[in-house]
């Protein structure tokens, strides 16, 4: 399977006015593509739960969007830190680390990696004091 | 099934200005051969370009006030919007005996089914578990759903429009009275679709739909002249105005184009889950800030108290046939593979590499994208952009 279609974005920490941006242009390139509205649906959420979490909960970091010739997207989100102590508990619905202002900005709510999960086709995350990885696949053909 | 749009092109020469063009929010106009061309599946009767054109270039319009020659009883619906333009019932009482004066054997206020159609909306908001329902009563917002955030279909409310439910009553009341004609006043180019005329939608149960500041010069000339007793539902009168519908902590109100694209997109994002109804005008004011209405909407939008004071009618008593329909339930049609799609977008990105990227509408394309993709489909040449043709030309 081949990379038909590759884009790199950068998201910068606590970059609150931007938030977002990521997201919508790759649910914009999505959409022009013609991606039936049900996967893309899925993809708009994880994304956006992804992006947020690398500028509230992380030093910034990288996103790439790949689709492929088999008719499958992945999307990976690297940050370079500071990783998630507790991985299960962040897995656990409800339960958050967000900073007050970030709650107040109507983020934090807890659902962030579970939902994230229960979106994606597929779910892969690791995670050290030296970054967080996400990747997240999904079928689209 | 794809419906004619209602706005049409009238000007025997264009000034190019390209504004109807880039104003469009789908992007359904285009100009060719200094005409404008209108594609009839991406238009939302929205009437963004007829108000764009400075030379009064495009139109819509309704059916002629002759039509109630041809049936042999007549109905005239009116709306929250239209009544809402009086200041006092007094005024309304007025304003109905002058609508009839056009030749109607019945004028109806359609303010029950209005507010009945509300409360069905919040029935549905406080039923479907974790959904928020937007409301349908918009025929704009619900095509720019279709068009532009098809993952949003499946949250509109499944209901008909209040003038359909009307019409259906009224069917079924007068089945004895021979042929029977309905006329509905619409406040705004959207609802001019919503009947059998003049757009030949055939589904639709009302006959005719008559353009407002068409028929109101006529209305004007009676309005002094007599009156007809009314009262009104409140929650209809409601529905057509932002401002002064009842709110509860999980609804969302917004009026305005800019203002509901941003919602909508937030929405699509999972990010306003937590409102239960989101009800959505593209109008300023909402349907009093329609453009076929002859009020100013920043005035007019507190009459709904002057209207209500003395008597008040509850929202209709309707069965579940008459309201709920599925017209919303629009499936991914497009039948190409997801590989053809592929081709498709990486060809365009290879035309709109070459194309200077203003989206100036120079070429009568909206944007340097839909260029690329007419350039792609064969109907258009690169030459065809005035920029890359005026360099070469400098070139020489």
């Amino acid at each position: 399977m081949n990379s038909i279609l590759h884009k790199d974005y950068t998201v910068v920490r606590d970059d609150y006015a931007r938030a977002g941006k990521v997201s919508s242009d790759i649910k914009a390139t999505l959409s022009t593509i013609g991606i039936p509205p049900s996967v893309l649906r899925n993809i708009a959420v994880a994304s956006y739960e992804s992006e947020i979490n690398m500028i509230i909960h992380a030093w910034g970091g990288d996103i790439t969007m790949d689709v492929f010739d088999n008719g499958t997207i992945t999307l990976v989100f690297k940050d370079p830190g500071p990783g998630i102590p507790d991985l299960e508990k962040a897995m656990t619905p409800g339960w958050s680390t967000a900073s007050d202002e970030a709650r107040n900005m109507g983020f934090g709510a807890g659902m962030g990696l579970p939902n994230i999960k229960r979106v994606s086709d597929t779910f892969d995350i690791e995670t050290s004091e030296k970054g967080t990885t996400i990747t997240l696949g999904f079928t689209v053909a | 099934m794809e419906k004619k749009t209602v706005v049409s092109y009238t000007l025997e020469h264009c000034v190019r200005c390209m504004r109807c063009v880039q104003m469009c929010p789908t992007s359904a106009l285009s100009m060719i051969d200094d005409k404008v061309i209108i594609n009839d599946g991406k238009c939302l009767n929205c009437g963004r370009c007829i108000r764009a054109c400075h030379s009064k270039g495009l139109l819509a319009s309704g059916s002629s006030i002759d039509a109630i020659r041809d049936y042999d009883y007549t109905v005239c619906l009116v709306p929250s919007a239209m009544i809402s333009s009086c200041r006092s019932l007094d005024e309304a009482e007025n304003l109905f005996f002058a609508v009839k004066e056009l030749g109607f054997d019945e004028v109806v206020d359609i303010t029950d089914v209005e507010g009945r159609v509300m409360k069905e909306t919040r029935f549905l908001s406080e039923h479907e578990e974790g959904q928020t329902i937007i409301s349908s009563m918009c025929p704009v917002i619900n095509r720019l759903i279709e068009e532009r955030y098809p993952m949003l279909i499946d949250n509109i409310a499944p209901l008909n429009y209040p003038s359909e439910i009307a019409a259906k009553q009224i069917r079924k009341k007068y089945q004895d009275k021979g042929k029977l004609g309905i006329f509905y006043c619409c406040e705004c180019e959207a609802k001019l679709p919503l009947a059998k005329y003049p757009y030949n939608n055939m589904e639709y149960e009302v006959d005719h739909a008559l353009a407002i500041v068409d028929i109101f010069p006529m209305i004007r000339e009676n309005l002094d002249k007599g009156r007809i007793p009314v009262t009104f539902c409140r929650e209809g009168l409601q529905s057509c105005n932002p401002t002064m519908m009842i709110q509860t902590q999980s609804d969302l109100i917004a009026d305005g184009y800019d203002k509901i694209n941003d919602i909508l997109d937030m929405t699509e994002f999972g990010l306003l889950d937590s409102f239960k109804i989101l009800h959505l005008f593209p109008c300023f004011n909402g349907c009093i800030g329609g453009h076929l209405l002859w009020g100013n909407s920043y005035l007019t939008k507190n009459n709904i108290d002057a209207l209500t004071y003395k008597w008040r009618k509850a929202p209709a008593d309707l069965i579940f046939e008459d309201m709920y329909t599925n017209d919303f339930n629009k499936t991914d049609d497009d039948p190409r593979s997801f590989m053809e799609k592929m081709t498709f977008f990486q060809k365009v990105n290879e035309q709109l590499e070459k194309l200077p990227g203003y989206d100036c509408s120079a070429c009568g394309m909206q944007t340097c994208r839909i260029m690329a993709e007419e350039i792609v489909k064969g109907t258009r040449k690169v030459d065809d952009c005035h920029i890359i043709h005026s360099m070469r030309e400098k070139g020489k």
